[in-house]
């Protein structure tokens, strides 16, 4: 029983932190109906981002997230306004897919050639640490990083349920046209929904860094399981990343444990294909016109 | 249409003869063109004529050399050379009784879901070849080394090489003739419409994956043979499913010159001129891909053609 009650646990936490990383790419794909497959990109950029401050000048990485976001977001931003709108302007939607494609292969040549393809971590003076919790353990590490994801995941929520700038994101997303006609200057509204992904894709990177391994080539497999979370949990919202994170996590960390390491991918893309054939908007969306 | 056959017919003719007059590296070179234009070829028959965009490809490179791979270690202990051609069609048929499996749930899926499915599919596939030790894919299985005396070892993988693009550049041609392929393009232009039109829409679909399967599984089963030893890494590569799309997307979707012209590119491009500096391919691909996207959406042939063509483009 304990062992599977730990299996669970390990699989909950990692699971907060795939949603933590999966949620810039919902906002996007959800308001922008971009499948950003520089997604994972932003990820590894987070990680070295938070390396190179964690290196340099000694900066926490968790108390670095601020910095991490804010360039990650500038940077998202300029992306949007520039390459993937003209890409969606001139060709379709379909051609910000390839726009995106060659994009990530560029950044992750240019990341290779910068930071030398060897595996990187960051470790901080906590990294051994744990906590117990009756028979059950958690690394110190991975505690405040599920910690830092929950209290960010919830921040997005707030701010796009609750603000007027959320508001105008919800809009666009529903209706482009409409908002448009409501005041809403869609295509600023298009960019800073592209920085906030951008920046939560950073900031994931960054609690990632501390937890697992990372090279430049770790941005497919980032940008793949972004895919997979959307697609359990439902497109667009926080919550609905979040519920893909948690079930994404248990498969993988459950797979692991009782049919082999090697199998975890065979099962998690097994599930994605199950669920795109019964229930493509995922458990909780809606059926939104980019998802079909 | 005769004078295009003619022609089609005088460069394989030329191709063919390229082993009696240019040296080994060049032949190499052209055998890679053979090899990659195939390719393209195959996966735009589905991708370019259907508009079902399959980003992961390489799993009917992987089956179609995996094939003879096993049958080699459990049946014939390392020998069999001289059944090299039975062992390339089986590896081919096998890759489209799989691809025949997988139709039912993956073709169902549209657009975006199903390339990232196709995706999974290859990732998945590849990770079991290697991860069940009776496949044995993470060591790595040997094929026999099926070469004449009297050739040399390039030339000959180039004669069926050549061959093998002249099968799909057949293949290709019948179907973008035939009903079928009429069908394949009411498909892509709007599948729910060429539906209500009665066009066998799930067949069209299925039959169209299946075919370009077959024709990939024989590519990857002879590319198994030339390499002489494979592993999991050497033939489930994602850069095999990517090089079949930007191939394709260089040259022009669903024509048939497209593809080659595409494949003649980038083989050139990585090959000769940026052969030594191996660690820019990447980059060179990505910045082709997103220099293709903006200023030529149609290919090299769009540019050269500038028909008219409906907004809304083909593909997921």
């Amino acid at each position: 029983m304990i062992p599977l009650l730990q299996t669970l646990l390990d699989g909950l936490v990692l699971g907060g932190v795939y949603a933590f990383a999966a949620v810039g790419f919902s906002l996007i794909f959800g308001v922008l109906g971009v499948v950003n497959l520089t997604h994972g990109v932003f990820v590894v950029l987070g990680a070295y981002a938070a390396l190179l401050l964690h290196e340099v000048v000694g900066l926490d990485p968790i108390l670095g997230l601020p910095l991490v976001m804010a360039a990650l977001f500038a940077l998202g931003y300029l992306y949007q306004r520039t390459l993937i709108a003209a890409a969606v302007e001139r060709a379709s939607l379909v051609a910000s897919l390839l726009v995106t494609f060659g994009v990530a292969l560029m950044a992750r040549n240019l990341l290779q050639i910068v930071a030398s393809p060897d595996v990187r971590s960051i470790a901080t003076a906590y990294s051994f640490a744990g906590l117990s919790l009756g028979p059950l353990r958690i690394d110190l590490v991975r505690a405040a990083g599920l910690l830092t994801s929950l209290v960010l995941l919830f921040g997005l929520a707030l701010l796009l349920n609750r603000t007027a700038f959320g508001r105008a994101i919800r809009a666009t997303a529903q209706q482009p046209v409409g908002a448009a006609l409501s005041g809403v200057n869609v295509r600023h509204v298009h960019g800073l929904t592209f920085g906030l992904g951008g920046a939560f894709a950073g900031a994931s990177g960054a609690v990632i860094g501390m937890m697992l391994p990372f090279t430049p080539s770790s941005e497919a497999a980032w940008t793949l399981n972004a895919f997979v979370v959307v697609t359990l949990g439902g497109v667009g919202s926080p919550q609905g990343a979040l519920l893909g994170g948690l079930l994404l996590g248990v498969i993988a960390t459950l797979t692991a444990q009782y049919v082999g390491p090697a199998f975890q991918n065979a099962a998690m893309f097994l599930v994605l294909v199950l669920m795109l054939l019964l229930r493509p908007q995922g458990l909780l969306g809606h059926a939104f016109a980019a998802s079909r | 249409m005769t004078t295009r056959i003619l022609a089609t017919l005088v460069f394989l003719a030329v191709l063919a003869a390229a082993p009696a007059f240019v040296p080994p590296f060049e032949v190499r070179v052209l055998s890679l063109f053979c090899f990659w234009g195939a390719l393209s070829l195959a996966w735009n028959i589905l991708g370019g004529f259907a508009g079902y965009w399959s980003f992961g490809h390489t799993v009917f490179v992987g089956v179609g050399a995996f094939v003879p791979g096993v049958i080699v270690a459990k049946l014939f202990d390392g020998g069999g050379a001289e059944l090299m051609p039975l062992l390339v069609l089986v590896g081919g048929l096998v890759s489209a009784a799989f691809a025949g499996i997988i139709a039912w749930p993956l073709l169902r899926l549209r657009g975006i879901y199903f390339a990232i499915a196709m995706l999974g599919v290859a990732q998945v596939t590849g990770e079991l070849s290697a991860a069940i030790e009776w496949i044995g894919g993470g060591v790595g299985l040997s094929l026999p080394d099926a070469v004449p005396a009297a050739l040399a070892p390039e030339a000959f993988f180039h004669y069926i090489f050549v061959g093998l693009l002249a099968l799909t550049i057949g293949a290709a041609a019948w179907v973008r003739g035939a009903r079928f392929g009429q069908g394949l393009l009411a498909i892509r232009e709007d599948e729910d419409t060429a539906r209500m039109l009665a066009v066998p829409t799930e067949g069209y679909k299925i039959a169209a994956l299946v075919l370009s399967a077959f024709l990939t599984g024989l590519l990857g089963a002879t590319y198994g043979f030339s390499l002489g030893y494979i592993t999991t890494d050497s033939v489930f590569r994602t850069d095999f499913s990517l090089n079949m799309i930007v191939h394709a997307l260089l040259g022009g979707i669903g024509t048939i010159a497209g593809p080659l012209l595409g494949a003649a590119v980038m083989v050139v491009l990585t090959q000769v001129v940026l052969g030594e500096m191996l660690n820019l391919h990447l980059f060179a691909t990505g910045a082709l891909v997103v220099a293709m996207v903006l200023l030529a959406p149609q290919g090299f042939l769009g540019l050269w053609r500038r028909k008219p063509r409906a907004q809304r483009e083909p593909g997921p």
